[in-house]
């Protein structure tokens, strides 16, 4: 018992510390807003006579507090006899624990702002509106005491949730999630899918009509933000052979990017050279471009490892976007003002000007640039690029030369690159020296660790994850470097191979020497 | 008998430290041949520079009578010299058939371009490597655990993996960096056995460093003993033995007198 005690006493004291930051940092309100946002329940509170947003911070908090009950309840593992009772007490142990420096909070910051302190000099979140949203209208005291009850309340729900779902212990939690898979891979539908090969072919025409059809109902915006995440996937791609296969860490990509996007706005804009010539010429110009820099650039430092490596690479990228900020090129380069008017590609003459056209292109190059790595991956090349990454003293004894599989992973990854630039100038009809700052390699080093090294589903989840989800929690943009952080934390721990990391193919006993099988059958197996 | 590799006068200075000193070897085809002699006597820098890891400050090697001294290390593996590690250097992520695949690499023709065409001669080529594997992997009795990532294989086994890896670059002569520490006596009575087998069935020569003087003695040909980067002295396991060179190397000066008369009394 009083395990049980301290545990949850704990559980509950982090909860309370997290909850008062949040309140501090106005994270409540903005939590508020999107549940507002999510939930419609406008008319809801009007009841209790409280405004849509004091609801939603209350429903917030009510969340918060089941959490820190469930959570606060599963550090105790086996009670005889009573399960749900020493659950709920657990939870409410919890829940006083996390309500008491709430409450205390609650009480003291209401009990300032009343006297008219102007809290917001010291913390800009602390408006007197927003404490007293979170008030929810009432007094000080009263709210604390309020706070402390309601999650003392929800902390005991919680713990009665906890046993409810089964995380009471870690044994009794992995049987029903193997049941579960167990159960859901036995259906005949899935074996009959896995066993032929049209069945296979049948799930991905399926998944492509959906990718088919998304644009068309997706609207401007988010049609918009689909194509930047594909951009996105198409660096990621890249450097996931460069960092991720050849294990060469390149923090200058966004180098072949600008590369790519220069080549584009440069030849097919009237300003400064007045050439326009057609997109599609442009796009190989455009790859080519970026895999011969990709040559010249990694001919003197590919000898250098590791750190040293990234240290260098660092500082090309930023050559290049300060060479095309120069004013004394701004004759060649459009300087700091960028290039406007980059031609939109053309569709046997129309001109595909729209974002839905855009997304239907960006979808045709990620399509293009999978199948390519996927080739390149499950060959003799992408195995010597991996046993590089691995040892490159012992790889180079095996026969490998070392210096020509690098240059050639630079080069292929950086021709992705110089794709996805090219692209993104003819989408967004402009380019400028501040589209590719140092943010866009970490960017996309960060989405293919995020994703998994390696492993192109993973580059695609890292891409999503990581410039689909910010879109989608636009109500979260002052916490998305804080989100960010956390994430990234989390993901080390949680998973530290990323999201979904690399799977070896099987061979041995595979049919057909293993070369038609994919990395997804050989984990079903 | 054809020699397989010679070295000439072979050295290779770090700063003022001499690791190996005019060393003169020649290995016969199809024989074992061992290198021993105490810790830091030069043995593993003596790999290095066969290899093409180091290149020696003078010497020279001939590999069936051709110059390869100062060849990097993919070129000296397309000679046909593969080696192993004293401590083990699988790619370890990599799953233990594709270990022995990239050991295929220099026998392989596919470049980037053919393998994103996947024409049918890559498809072909492919094929036979798996096929190749497959067979390599129950020669060192490691049948149904290809699909495993190396790293999670058992110790004996990835001593073994390491030399399907080897083998795989198809070599005429394999050098075994202490191919049996760690292991066990009855495990290394099986890598002794192991050893003898590549030499008997695939016809490869074998040059060894081991330490475990029991399989030094039962399976080498010849011996060559190093002592501060010179070699001091070379011949059959039993003139090793009787070497007094090689005891005083071994346990110091003074001692060899002494122990000499135990030597013989032993044999």
């Amino acid at each position: 018992m009083k395990t049980l005690f301290r545990n949850s006493l704990k559980t509950g004291i982090v909860f309370g510390i997290i909850t008062v930051f949040l309140f501090l940092i106005g994270f409540t309100g903005t939590a508020a807003n999107l549940l507002a946002d999510l939930l419609h329940n406008e008319s809801a509170g009007l009841f209790l006579g409280l405004t849509p947003l004091m609801l939603n911070t209350a429903i917030f908090l009510g969340l918060i507090g089941l959490w820190a009950g469930v959570s606060g309840a599963s550090r105790e593992q086996d009670i005889p006899g009573d399960p749900f009772g020493a659950a709920a007490l657990g939870g409410a142990i919890a829940g006083v624990a996390h309500g008491l420096p709430v409450g205390a909070a609650v009480w003291l910051i209401g009990g300032l702002n009343e006297q008219g302190v102007a809290m917001s000099t010291y913390l800009a979140e602390l408006l007197p509106a927003a404490v007293h949203q979170f008030l929810l209208g009432l007094a000080p005291m009263t709210a604390g005491i309020f706070y402390l009850l309601f999650l003392t309340t929800a902390g005991a729900a919680g713990g009665l949730l906890n046993r409810v779902l089964g995380r009471g212990s870690r044994k009794t939690r992995a049987a029903i999630r193997n049941r579960l898979r167990e159960s859901v891979e036995s259906l005949p539908v899935l074996q009959s899918l896995r066993k032929s090969t049209a069945g296979r072919y049948a799930v991905y025409g399926v998944l492509l009509a959906g990718l088919l059809l998304l644009p068309l109902v997706a609207g401007q915006y988010w049609n918009y933000t689909i194509g930047t995440v594909g951009i996105y996937v198409l660096l990621g791609l890249g450097l996931n052979i460069v960092v991720g296969l050849a294990g060469l860490l390149d923090l200058g990509y966004v180098a072949f990017f600008a590369i790519g996007a220069y080549a584009m706005a440069l030849l097919t804009a009237p300003t400064p050279h007045h050439l326009m010539w057609n997109f599609w010429l442009v796009i190989p110009i455009g790859i080519v471009l970026a895999a011969v820099t990709g040559i010249l650039l990694g001919a003197p430092v590919l000898r250098m490892r590791g750190d040293y490596l990234a240290i260098v690479t660092l500082g090309f990228g930023e050559i290049i976007r300060i060479l095309s900020k120069s004013d004394d090129l701004s004759d060649f380069t459009g300087g700091p003002r960028g290039v406007p008017a980059v031609a939109p590609p053309d569709f046997f003459g129309l001109p595909i000007n729209n974002a839905i056209g855009f997304v239907y292109l960006i979808f045709l190059a990620v399509l293009l640039v999978i199948f390519v790595t996927n080739r390149l991956q499950n060959s003799r090349v992408g195995r010597a690029w991996e046993a590089m990454r691995e040892d490159e003293t012992v790889s180079r004894a095996m026969g490998i030369n070392t210096l020509l599989q690098k240059l050639l992973a630079f080069a292929i990854g950086a021709a992705f690159a110089g794709l996805g630039g090219a692209l993104f100038a003819s989408r967004n009809q402009f380019t400028g020296p501040e589209d590719f700052n140092l943010m866009v390699s970490i960017n996309v080093v960060a989405v293919v660790i995020v994703g998994g090294m390696g492993s192109i589903p993973g580059v695609i989840a890292g891409a999503l994850v990581l410039k689909g989800l910010p879109e989608m929690l636009r109500q979260l943009e002052d916490y998305r470097v804080m989100v960010f952080g956390a994430l990234l934390v989390v993901m080390m721990l949680w998973r530290p191979a990323g999201l979904i990391p690399s799977s070896r193919r099987k061979m041995e006993i595979g049919r057909d020497a293993g070369l038609v099988e994919t990395a997804e059958e050989g984990r079903g197996k | 008998m054809t020699v397989a590799l010679e070295t000439r006068g072979l050295t290779k200075t770090f700063g003022g430290l001499t690791a190996v000193n005019a060393v003169d070897l020649s290995i016969q085809e199809h024989s074992i041949f061992s290198v021993i002699g105490p810790n830091g006597s030069g043995k593993t820098t003596f790999y290095n520079c066969i290899t093409g890891f180091y290149e020696p400050d003078s010497g020279e090697i001939l590999f069936f009578e051709k110059p390869m001294t100062g060849l990097p290390p993919d070129q000296v593996t397309a000679r046909g010299i593969s080696r192993t590690y004293q401590n083990i250097r699988l790619f370890a992520n990599m799953s233990a058939i594709e270990n022995i695949l990239v050991g295929e690499h220099s026998r392989m023709r596919a470049n980037w371009f053919e393998a994103i065409l996947l024409t049918p001669r890559v498809v072909r080529e492919e094929k036979a490597a798996v096929e190749k594997a497959r067979q390599l992997l129950s020669f060192v009795g490691l049948a149904g655990l290809g699909d495993q990532q190396a790293r999670n294989l058992p110790y004996g086994a990835q001593r073994r993996l390491e030399i399907a890896r080897a083998l795989a670059s198809q070599p005429t002569m394999l050098l075994l960096d202490e191919p049996t520490a760690g292991m066990n006596p009855n495990e290394t009575h099986e890598m002794t056995l192991f050893i003898r087998r590549l030499r008997d069935e695939l016809g490869i020569t074998i040059m060894l460093i081991e330490h475990d003087m029991r399989v030094v003695m039962g399976i080498s040909e010849r011996i060559a003993v190093l002592d501060y980067g010179a070699k001091i002295a070379e011949g059959t396991p039993a003139e090793i033995q009787g070497n007094p060179h090689v005891i005083e190397a071994y346990l110091g000066s003074g001692a060899a007198s002494g122990i000499k008369p135990v030597a013989r009394q032993l044999e």
